[in-house]
């Protein structure tokens, strides 16, 4: 038994399809990470999953319950992120959190306890008179997140949560989840930040609507079928272009910093040797790289792109 | 039930704290009945008045006199070139003009009915038609005074005048005060309703909190209700507000009951608060919801009858006018006021309110449900 099924899931506006028949399951405790590019169809998925957007197909089921029939009895169990900060800006941390805890009902009494935890946990105990607009970026994501924490849910799905805001809190907040997931709440995270992959047990990456691999961030970088190399140089256009032309180059990625080679034979280091002297020594350096997430999600696309 | 009254207090809470709202919500009414109510006057006075006067005798002096003895008329000048007239009123210095021509005190004492011209400025023709009404009574006065002096000087008894009595029920001293003070309570009564609900549901969509409300167990019927019971508690207190300045303030007199007033006041809400709940559903922001309700807002002022009367419409603008809620509102809250006319007497206005206030309001929760699905 799985806490979050999804079975075949279609939705289309109009005649565009935003998800074609996507099926995965997510374990109890589960950590796990939707990544995928903007419009890649996660936040139509991740909001059918919370029962705000009726499927045009498949089904999805939270505790082996059919979302669409169990509504309610859905809505008590699941803690819900939105993308944007949709939290009264002109209410204060201490308000919101209270407005949320009566719209689910908490008890009076585990009330006080939760808050308390919830302070302690997000830290912004200092800030509870505070109103939700005047917040940093951050802070605010943190003050959603306790909003949506406020029932003890089961299921938390956040939907792009570290979007838009600093590395510090974007760290402080998968730790946050990391700490949650020990408290056997199964998470549902999206993000387009494919670095972030890394932080989640398993993670499918979604591209134009579809799931096109599936497992955990080592699983899916060991899938990666070619020898890869980080490449740096002088000049990194004209190198681009020598590589282009070569025939067991398999494909070409330009990165920051430097460019990644993907080989269909792995070259030795007498071709290197060669190249290095073919290009004039604007070729410096190369080394066997593992794969990152952003490598396989460009492989593992290419052939919808 | 709870989680509805979480909904009212938070409501309750978002208005307490913006202040611009509260604004518009508690200043802006007093201030528009104080203007309104002394702008929107139909009464006419102070004309200011030009007097050709070519007889100069004590009977013309005598008319003169009493024109300038009213408030309704200022006299501006005396004058006895009648190029004047149209140059003073070209640059707007005077509105009437009363040529008393030669040999009129003779011509009259001889019953040779001599004949004034009165020249009116027809550019505003509400005002000049008030005007010529009241010169006339002024001079028919005159005339009736002096044909009775000259008939009893020279024993002739051949004048029949028919004499009116006029007497105003209901407003007996024509005030304006007392027919447009009731006039803005209706409008109050559309103005806010309608577009505090349209502005804060639509706020809960733009801003997104519609969102993680709907993810909560917070049944629809108890967000709307949450929504809309502050603003129906709101307007009531507005309507509490404006009633007691208009009738301390302008001495409205209230002949009606107050609880059939506010019975009929809760079934307009609904239209009110309904259109509200509709504009929010084909809008996606403040600003947005805010220029549909002023747009819808000033037709139904306009064909409610409140500036002009529907029966000066043409005929099938007046048919048009049966399709406004406001309409029957307005004549409603008008007889309550004046008339203080029973339910008995309104139900032909009282029925189709009803009707429409249920229609709108139910078509407008229906829609809304299904939007937020």
């Amino acid at each position: 038994m799985d806490a979050i099924q999804i079975d075949n899931f279609q939705k289309q506006y109009g005649s565009r399809y935003a998800v074609k028949g996507v099926s995965f399951s997510i374990h109890f405790g589960e950590l796990f990470g939707l990544i995928g590019p903007d419009g890649a169809g996660k936040t139509t998925l991740i909001r059918s999953v919370c029962s705000l957007l009726p499927p045009d197909g498949g089904i999805i089921k939270i505790n082996e319950m059919d979302v669409y029939q169990n509504i309610s009895a859905i809505r008590n169990i699941l803690g819900y992120m939105p993308q944007h900060f949709s939290l009264y800006q002109d209410l204060s941390v201490e308000q919101n959190l209270h407005f949320f805890a009566d719209l689910y009902q908490v008890p009076q009494v585990s009330l006080k306890d939760k808050l308390e935890q919830l302070y302690h946990f997000s830290r912004l105990e200092p800030f509870k008179k505070r109103k939700a607009g005047a917040l940093s970026g951050g802070m605010k994501q943190k003050l959603a997140l306790s909003c949506a924490l406020i029932h003890t849910p089961e299921v938390l799905i956040l939907d792009e949560p570290t979007y838009g805001i600093d590395p510090v809190s974007r760290q402080e907040l998968w730790e946050m989840l990391h700490t949650l997931q020990k408290e056997n709440i199964t998470i549902l995270v999206s993000t387009a930040y494919m670095e972030e992959a890394d932080q989640c047990d398993r993670i499918a990456l979604m591209h134009q609507g579809k799931i096109s691999s599936l497992g955990s961030p080592s699983q899916l970088k060991n899938a990666y079928p070619y020898p890869l190399y980080r490449v740096s140089g002088r000049d990194f256009f004209p190198l681009k272009k020598f590589f282009l032309k070569l025939p067991q180059v398999h494909s070409i990625q330009l990165f920051g910093d430097s460019i990644h080679i993907s080989f269909a034979q792995k070259p030795n280091e007498t071709d290197w040797e060669h190249w290095k002297k073919k290009t004039n020594h604007i070729l410096t350096e190369w080394n066997l790289l593992s794969p990152s997430i952003e490598d396989c999600f460009i492989e593992f696309t290419r052939n919808s792109r | 039930m709870q989680r509805m009254l979480t909904m009212i207090r938070k409501e309750f809470r978002q208005i307490f704290r913006d202040r611009p709202m509260l604004v518009i919500i508690f200043i802006v009414p007093v201030i528009q009945l104080l203007i309104m109510s002394f702008a929107f006057t139909s009464e006419v006075k102070h004309i200011s008045c030009l007097i050709v006067d070519f007889d100069n005798t004590p009977m013309s002096r005598d008319l003169i006199h009493s024109l300038h003895h009213t408030e309704q008329f200022d006299l501006t000048e005396m004058t006895t070139d009648i190029r004047q007239i149209d140059e003073r009123m070209k640059r707007w210095q005077v509105q009437m003009a009363l040529i008393i021509p030669p040999h009129f005190s003779r011509d009259l004492e001889r019953h040779l009915n001599p004949q004034c011209q009165l020249i009116v400025d027809g550019v505003d023709g509400n005002t000049a038609g008030v005007a010529l009404g009241y010169a006339r009574g002024i001079l028919s006065n005159f005339q009736e005074k002096w044909t009775a002096e000259l008939t009893a000087s020279s024993f002739h008894n051949d004048v029949h005048i028919i004499q009116m009595t006029e007497r105003m029920l209901y407003n007996p001293d024509l005030r304006s005060q007392q027919f447009m003070v009731p006039g803005i309570v209706v409008i109050l009564l559309t103005i806010l309703p309608m577009m505090l609900s349209a502005m804060s549901l639509v706020k809960e969509k733009e801003v997104g909190t519609l969102e993680q409300l709907m993810v909560t167990p917070l049944k629809r019927y108890q967000l709307l209700s949450g929504k809309l019971i502050p603003f129906l508690l709101l307007s009531f207190f507005e309507l509490f507000i404006v009633m007691s300045v208009g009738i301390t303030v302008f001495k409205i007199s209230m002949n009606g009951s107050y609880l059939l007033l506010a019975c009929l006041a809760l079934i307009y809400l609904m239209t009110t608060l309904g259109l509200g709940i509709f504009i929010s559903t084909i809008t996606h922001s403040q600003q947005q919801s805010m220029f549909v309700a002023w747009f819808s807002m000033i037709f139904l002022i306009l064909m409610s009858g409140f500036f002009i009367p529907i029966e000066n419409m043409p005929l099938l603008l007046q048919k048009l006018t049966y399709l406004n809620p406001m309409r029957y509102f307005m004549t409603i809250v008008r007889d309550i006021f004046q008339k203080g006319s029973s339910l008995r007497f309104l139900l032909k206005e009282a029925i189709p309110m009803t009707l429409f206030g249920l229609m709108i309001f139910t078509l407008s929760v229906f829609k809304f449900q299904k939007r937020v699905q």
